[in-house]
């Protein structure tokens, strides 16, 4: 049997939890085979796989909550404290550039502190770090050097994940 | 008594500030009342109220004031201070304009004097349509820069409502009015008229007609450019600002939901990383070597292993016995060669060897002659030389 081009670099990434960008290679060809593997993952692992024009994932019943609630406060943070600052966050974080140094700020000087303190993976610099890393393994950002980082298309996962809050408890009144 | 139009204007400018409180209060509550206008000019140290109500820049509303419409509109313009207008509003242009230009259409031939003025009336509802249209554009981009830049501190989901009530109630119905390409819009009503109008100015009897169509056509021409350019506006800049302000507000009231209680809320799924993986290098070897195995189809057969010999161990005791059975022995090594041949048949060197080591037994007394005689004693393939030893007895003689 044949196997698209890149098979294994898209089944590694994919079960590595990591998104797949439009800046890949790996997703021209899950684009094209889209059909193809969402029978594979289904067929062979039991998950599924998310294609939108952003990013490619698999989701599976066996989902990793703590690090994707954790993403969720890091970027609810990020973005509450930039627009506070009177910044365009989503402009901000679709097309600009990080220093790790202004992420410090934000979350040092965060009135949301006891949530960030409470935290594990975001309670000091350290972990901090830590947990960029973590977010650059998973394609959600791309670390450029140690100290800075942009982040990735796969940001709108989370954006979408925001709206859809609003929208279910404007369907909930 | 009439004041003079210079002084009318020197007034407006000399109290502009009062006009202009004036005119803010009217805009917020629709009606200025008695006290207000008292607290305004107050506040100013200028008691006008008198000029104001004589210059007819303020009309007695029962015990209340509000601000003439000309003066109104006339500030309004001066402050590029516009409220938007719902398109109902300036759809009703559309009527206007439709029914000027049908009786124009019908009664070409008729009264030139009356087509002339229906010709004049036309250009001026087509004024002040665009002028509106052109108030409206305005006043929405600046309240929308003004939400952007938000420096009423809007709260999040009052932007929303904003955004969406501006696009859904002002932009897409004022878009479907600019509309060339809508059958039903003011603007594809226009095109009829510039047309229309095009045809006769060039090609009617009467000059004066011919001049005021003249006159239509290249209003049109220009009142067209600046339609499209307000759709403009309106598409490229207007409508994805709003739309952007009304994301950011969606997923900005989304967040601060979230953060109130991340640990309650349900978070988005993501994978759960395995530390088994599909691929290592190892695997697909692995792999290989488990499938190879069934990828020959030949029988395959096992030889089964021959049974070992069971290793032969010396008996020294049973040896020496028989050594001392046959003694005398004239030569040692045949006898060894011999007794091994009769037991087993063939000879092995190593149980040859073992059989010697017998000579070395203290009490056998060997004989050898003092010029040593060798001979030689085959043992399958191999030869070897050996000595003549003899032996007599066994123990002390």
């Amino acid at each position: 049997m044949e196997f698209p081009n890149h098979h294994r670099q898209i089944v590694e990434d994919l079960m590595a939890g990591k998104f797949i960008l439009p800046t890949e290679r790996t997703f021209e060809v899950l684009k094209e085979n889209e059909d193809f593997y969402e029978h594979f993952f289904k067929a062979s692992f039991n998950f599924e796989l998310k294609f939108t024009q952003d990013y490619a994932y698999l989701v599976s019943d066996e989902t990793n909550e703590m690090l994707s609630r954790d993403m969720c406060i890091f970027i609810a943070l990020l973005s509450y404290e930039l627009d506070r600052d009177g910044k365009n966050f989503l402009e901000r974080i679709q097309y600009s550039e990080f220093e790790i140094e202004e992420i410090e700020n934000y979350f040092t000087n965060s009135s949301y502190i006891d949530l960030i303190l409470s935290n594990k993976q975001l309670k000091d610099a350290e972990s901090r770090r830590n947990f960029i890393n973590t977010l650059n393994r998973r394609n959600i950002i791309e670390k450029i050097g140690d100290n800075r980082f942009v982040f990735t298309s796969a940001h709108k996962f989370f954006m979408d994940f925001a709206s859809d809050i609003v929208k279910f408890e404007n369907v909930k009144d | 008594m009439k004041a003079e139009p210079r002084t009318i204007l020197r007034f407006l400018l000399e109290y502009f500030d009062i006009i202009t409180d004036l005119y803010d209060t009217q805009s917020k509550d629709g009606i200025i009342t008695f006290e207000v206008l008292n607290q305004i000019t107050e506040k100013h140290g200028f008691d006008i109220k008198i000029q104001l109500l004589e210059y007819k820049v303020l009309s007695n509303v029962n015990e209340n004031y509000e601000i003439r419409t000309v003066y109104y509109n006339l500030i309004e313009f001066i402050l590029s201070e516009f409220k938007p207008m719902l398109p109902e509003t300036i759809e009703k242009y559309h009527i206007s304009i439709a029914e000027l230009f049908r009786k124009i259409r019908e009664q070409l031939n008729g009264d030139k004097v009356l087509l002339n003025q229906r010709i004049a009336e036309l250009s001026n509802e087509i004024r002040s349509f665009y002028e509106m249209v052109e108030k409206n554009t305005i006043s929405l981009l600046n309240e929308t820069r003004e939400l952007k830049a938000n420096v009423k501190k809007v709260d999040y989901r009052e932007k929303i409502i904003r955004a969406s009530r501006w696009i859904d109630e002002y932009i897409i119905p004022l878009n479907k009015i600019l509309d060339i390409n809508h059958s039903a819009s003011i603007a594809n009503k226009l095109y009829d008229v510039s047309e229309f109008s095009n045809k006769y100015r060039l090609n009617f009897d009467d000059e004066n007609t011919r001049v005021q169509f003249e006159r239509l056509y290249f209003q049109l021409i220009q009142v067209n450019d600046n339609l499209l350019r307000q759709s403009k506006i309106l598409t490229n800049e207007l409508l994805p600002l709003i739309e952007r302000i009304r994301t950011e507000s969606i997923i900005l009231t989304g967040w601060i939901t979230y953060l109130k209680n991340p640990y309650k809320q349900k978070a988005p799924k993501i994978l759960k990383r395995k530390e088994v993986t599909v691929y290592s290098p190892d695997t697909f070897f692995n792999a290989a070597e488990i499938f190879e195995q069934f990828k020959n189809e030949e029988d395959v057969y096992f030889d089964e292993e021959e049974v070992e010999a069971e290793k032969w161990i010396f008996d020294k005791e049973h040896y020496t016995q028989k050594l001392k059975e046959n003694l005398p022995v004239d030569n040692f090594f045949k006898w060894c060669n011999k007794t091994l041949k009769d037991d087993y048949k063939k000879v092995e060197i190593e149980k040859f060897f073992a059989l010697t080591s017998l000579a070395f037994d203290e009490n056998l007394l060997l004989e050898y002659t003092a010029k040593p005689e060798y001979e030689k004693i085959k043992i399958n393939d191999l030869t070897l030389t050996v000595p003549k030893i003899k032996i007599n007895n066994h123990g002390i003689s």
